[in-house]
């Protein structure tokens, strides 16, 4: 665990450690060895980063002090890379559990084609249409609705877990990432954003980035694209249906 | 005979589906018919998801782009929602010369996916230019 970041001396003597980086090197070793419980191991295991002297000036572009600046832990690739593994194995998981069952294979087919239905008899529906037509129209809704309920029911399972990995491993980030900058933001983020881009970070470089900021864009662009990839994901129909059942739906006024 | 027969039918039936881009092909078949200007979509959904990876692809180029020159501030973003809605517009207004109204409007085009890609966007810049200029 020595530091990479060593000075070299010109005159062959022992090469100086400049305390910043030694203290960050320090502290990142520290941070990797101690014994934070993994909850949810990783099958692989992730090389430390290796770290170069900063290039040019960093952030004076922006006007900023640069006097007080935070050292930039090691973590930016580092978190986007455990982010990504654990939205995905957690995913891989309850996609055994739960969505290669028959019975959740058959609800969703079920959910599905029944959606593509009404959304397309609803499409042809004129503000006309007979009291039958309507009331087919309500039945098919109240099937689709105790469809999508028994579909809910069998998704709790993954829910749950998926629930419990989120908060096991934000317990675990706070703990190596709290209160250091993992990367540099290419911009200043807007005044109501950087109560959470610059959580717990000292200093008034609001291009400093906080773990948690990044974890969320993380989660919110690799959680979703990972359920599109295994097909996890509901259909466009089924969630407009379920989003008509939560509020109002698209074309109540047309039966009013 | 009539086995040989039956043998032949299917080669042909699948062609016949390859060449009018039909609808259940393997991954392959959706990227060809998605470059091809003259083909048609059956599947609504099949489209959508089209769209929606192609604002992801854009998202990550563009963020590695963005990241490596490096180019700061809003005008960062700005323009990567410029590019990000204006070409999947020309995508399916002028090359596919799609009838926007099957699909909900310009609008349900035009937000199809584009949170997911500007999420995606942000962390590949922010990963990129941390990595080149500061790590």
């Amino acid at each position: 665990g020595g530091s990479s970041w060593v000075t070299p001396s010109l005159n062959g003597e022992r090469p100086l450690q400049s305390e910043p980086t030694d203290r960050l090197c320090a502290t990142a070793h520290v941070s990797s060895a101690r014994n934070i419980p993994e909850v949810f191991p990783l099958p692989f295991v992730l090389p430390p980063l290796k770290k170069r002297r900063p290039r040019g000036k960093p952030s004076s572009a922006l006007g900023r002090s640069t006097a007080a600046r935070q050292p930039l832990a090691p973590g930016s690739v580092r978190l986007c890379c455990e982010s990504a593994a654990r939205h995905a194995v957690p995913q891989g998981i309850t996609w055994v559990l739960v969505y290669r069952t028959d019975k959740y294979k058959r609800l969703k087919a079920e959910v599905e084609k029944q959606s593509k239905k009404l959304e397309k008899k609803k499409e042809t529906i004129t503000e006309s249409a007979g009291r039958q037509q309507k009331k087919k129209i309500e039945r098919q809704e109240e099937k689709l609705k105790n469809n999508n309920r028994d579909l809910s029911m069998v998704r709790m399972k993954s829910m749950f877990a998926i629930g419990f990995c989120f908060t096991a491993l934000m317990g675990m980030f706070n703990s190596i990432f709290d209160g250091r900058v993992v990367a540099k933001l290419p911009f200043i983020p807007l005044s109501y954003i950087q109560g959470l881009s610059h959580r717990n970070l000292l200093g008034e470089d609001y291009t400093d980035c906080s773990f948690i900021f990044l974890y969320i864009l993380c989660t919110m662009s690799i959680r979703q694209n990972i359920q599109k990839m295994l097909g996890l994901a509901p259909s466009r129909a089924a969630t407009k249906q379920a989003g008509g059942f939560l509020g109002p739906p698209p074309q109540a006024g047309k039966f009013s | 005979m009539s086995g040989a027969r039956r043998r032949e039918e299917p080669p042909h039936a699948q062609q016949h589906a390859l060449a009018n881009g039909g609808g259940a092909g393997p991954r392959g078949s959706v990227w060809g018919k998605a470059l091809r200007s003259d083909s048609a979509w059956h599947d609504k959904d099949e489209f959508l998801d089209v769209i929606y990876w192609f604002r992801q692809i854009i998202a990550v180029i563009l963020g590695v782009i963005w990241g490596v020159v490096p180019l700061k501030g809003f005008v960062g973003i700005a323009i990567f929602c410029l590019i990000n809605a204006g070409v999947l517009y020309l995508y399916f207004s002028s090359f596919r010369q799609i009838d926007e109204e099957e699909y909900g409007g310009t609008w349900e085009l035009t937000k199809e996916g584009f949170m997911t890609s500007f999420a995606l966007f942000l962390v590949v810049w922010i990963i990129f230019y941390t990595a080149i200029h500061y790590d």
